[in-house]
């Protein structure tokens, strides 16, 4: 199914904000959502047919977010969203949320974790979403479709989201230790039964380190604790590095950008009515209305007069753009490409 | 008190775009919306988007008169696809299909009874010289057998005494030479449900029906059954969306429905020639009903009959 524009960006955002939070709490993430007044999502005026279609596409990608790779907190951004999501929808009867068989079983393990870390918040809205009877159990996530498409757009992981990929703990489980434990201490007893003294098994027989056990689990947490903290360090490290990105960018792009309003102002004036909107694989350069920009860079800088009065089509056409600025800008304005920062 | 927590506070309209909002989404649609208001001068639902929108939601939560035709808990439901048999050109590349909801306890000879096809109701012969004597009899009463194919075993239509085994040419054949296809087996439709099938999901699948009117049918989905759909088992299958074909009109009054079809016709302009009931036999019979001039003609059943 094709995508609805704009939306993976706006849940990725709210996730983002909420994984930042560093808290699962329900009220936090009410927060967020108010901030963003995310219910308005389905707002924009449409016909049954579309509103349907459309909030399936919503339920379905905000469902994705819910199940594994995804890290714990995010999970629990995700089941927040979907109740959000599911309860300001405006379609009549309401649309409801897929959920694979075969995901069914990784779901109630993560109430089970929900409701053994006292989560009971997040607990709660499950069970309001069950009882309100929201989700559909199919066989497979997707709803097959058939048009052709044009690429097949691939759906691409935002890495921070994602637990980091702990292949020593995923060996080393809680389990394990248990059993490692267990074994352990009967092999100790089992050495004290068959030496003379009985409470202290025979020297003759220590052939392991006693403590060993205990180092495997300090050396596996130690081990946690550094990946978490390169994440984060790694995290800090490029936000840092995209806000000065960001300042740098954006002194330079302003001038860029009026010079290259000109020169396309001069040679699309009148053929370009419409903004085109960038196709998915070029996202990072999203093309934006600022008809106000160009305007009044044409006006202001006098020094670049010069090169526009030689050719009267181009300021009139800044002048005009001025006055429609006040009634109905949208239209009339150029596009004009502005570089957006490409993170990633 | 959660709910409040997300619904909006003042009265909102949630037709209307805030417009100081800072989702992407939003603005994005708010464009489309704005370029929509300038290019389309009356925004309305055509009619097929209404018959869309009507056939997916006519069905919802609907409830039985009789209690024993409640669906009960637990019961599957399967979404079909069932292609339309290519007789445009313009459809081989984008085949239309109609989707029927199906049980999951419901016999695979229900699903059959549920397809309409336009080769049914074909009516074979030719009738030049005695058009009002066209028989009453079409296709589908005539010509019986069917079979469903699906992951190897042929399901055949063995109600009636007429139906014939149409998939033993096909098991035959495979069984003559090596050709690479595991044995193929022929059972009885009417014994079989579609929870007794093994499935794969997106796979095409055929139905064979007239001996050489082929559909191929994909599941799109499988899932429970819901509280709001529809809990009325008599009306599974239950079609949900079709293909809107426009209808042929008669090449003479450009208005009514074609209902013969003349080749090598010399009253016609073309050939072949859609006329309907009316104007054909003014054209080609006199007063008294002797047939003018020389021409063949062929009873036609429009395939946008199902409109």
């Amino acid at each position: 199914m094709s995508a609805v524009p704009g939306l993976k960006e706006d849940c990725e955002e709210l996730l983002g904000a909420f994984q930042q939070a560093d808290t699962v709490r329900f009220e936090r993430f009410a927060e967020l959502w108010r901030e963003r007044r995310f219910h308005t999502v389905f707002y924009g005026r449409m016909r049954a047919l579309e509103r349907n279609k459309l909030t399936k596409k919503t339920l379905e990608l905000a469902q994705q977010y819910f199940l594994p790779p995804y890290s714990f907190q995010i999970r629990v951004g995700a089941l927040y969203l979907l109740y959000g999501l599911y309860n300001a929808q405006l379609c009549q009867p309401k649309q409801k949320i897929r959920i694979a068989l075969k995901d069914w079983p990784e779901i109630q393990k993560f109430q089970q974790d929900l409701l053994d870390s006292q989560h009971y918040d997040a607990a709660y809205i499950f069970r309001r979403l069950r009882l309100a009877r929201a989700f559909h159990f199919t066989a497979m996530p997707k709803l097959l479709t058939y048009r052709t498409k044009k690429k097949i757009e691939e759906n691409y992981f935002k890495e921070e989201f994602k637990d980091p990929s702990n292949r020593v703990n995923s060996l080393i489980t809680n389990d394990v230790l248990e059993e490692l434990m267990n074994i352990h201490d009967h092999y100790q007893k089992m050495k004290c039964v068959i030496s003379a003294n009985k409470s202290q098994p025979d020297k003759a027989l220590s052939l392991i380190k006693d403590d060993f056990v205990v180092n495997l689990k300090d050396m596996t947490l130690e081990h946690q604790e550094w990946q978490q903290n390169r994440m984060k360090l790694f995290r800090n490290a490029k936000e840092t590095h995209e806000t000065e990105n960001k300042k740098k960018e954006g002194t330079l792009l302003e001038s860029e950008g009026s010079e290259r309003a000109n020169a396309l102002a001069r040679i699309k004036y009148r053929s370009y009515s419409a903004v085109v909107e960038a196709s998915k694989s070029r996202r990072h350069r999203q093309v934006q209305l600022e008809s106000s920009e160009s305007g009044s860079s044409c006006g202001k800088s006098p020094s670049r007069s010069k090169k526009t009065s030689r050719r009267p089509q181009p300021a009139r056409g800044g002048g005009e753009m001025q006055v429609a600025k006040e009634t109905v800008t949208r239209h009339i304005g150029m596009p004009i490409i502005t570089e957006e920062n490409s993170d990633e | 008190s959660i709910d409040m927590l997300m619904s909006s506070e003042k009265e909102e309209d949630p037709d209307v775009i805030p417009e100081d909002s800072n989702l992407l989404t939003l603005r994005i649609r708010k464009k489309n919306l704005e370029r929509r208001e300038e290019t389309i001068i009356v925004d309305r639902a055509c009619r097929q988007e209404t018959l869309t929108y009507e056939m997916e939601s006519h069905a919802t939560g609907k409830r039985p008169d009789s209690p024993t035709d409640l669906i009960e808990e637990g019961e599957l439901l399967l979404t079909l696809n069932i292609f339309y048999p290519v007789i445009f050109q313009k459809h081989k590349d984008h085949k239309p299909y109609q989707t029927v909801l199906v049980l999951g306890s419901q016999k695979l000879t229900e699903l059959r009874d549920s397809i309409s096809c336009v080769s049914d109701l074909q009516i074979g012969g030719e009738f030049s010289s005695q058009p009002d004597q066209a028989p009453e009899h079409i296709s589908k009463d005539l010509y019986k057998s069917a079979f469903f194919y699906f992951e190897g075993i042929f399901y055949n239509d063995k109600r009636y005494p007429e139906c014939r085994d149409l998939s033993r040419t096909i098991i035959e054949w495979s069984e003559s030479h090596d050709r690479g296809y595991e044995n193929l087996q022929s059972v009885k439709m009417e014994d079989y449900a579609f929870n007794d099938l093994s499935l794969k999901i997106g796979f095409p699948y055929l139905y064979c029906h007239q001996g050489n009117c082929e559909h191929i049918i994909i599941i799109t989905d499988i899932r429970l059954i819901h509280h709001d759909d529809c809990l009325d088992r008599t009306l599974y299958p239950l079609l949900i969306k079709k293909h809107w074909l426009c209808t042929r009109k008669c090449f003479v009054c450009k208005m009514y429905t074609a209902r013969w079809v003349t080749n090598r016709d010399s009253l016609a302009p073309e050939d072949p020639c859609f006329f309907c009931d009316v104007c054909f036999r003014m054209l080609h019979y006199d007063a008294e009903g002797n047939k003018l001039g020389e021409f063949l003609a062929y009873p036609y059943v429009d395939p946008g009959i199902f409109n």
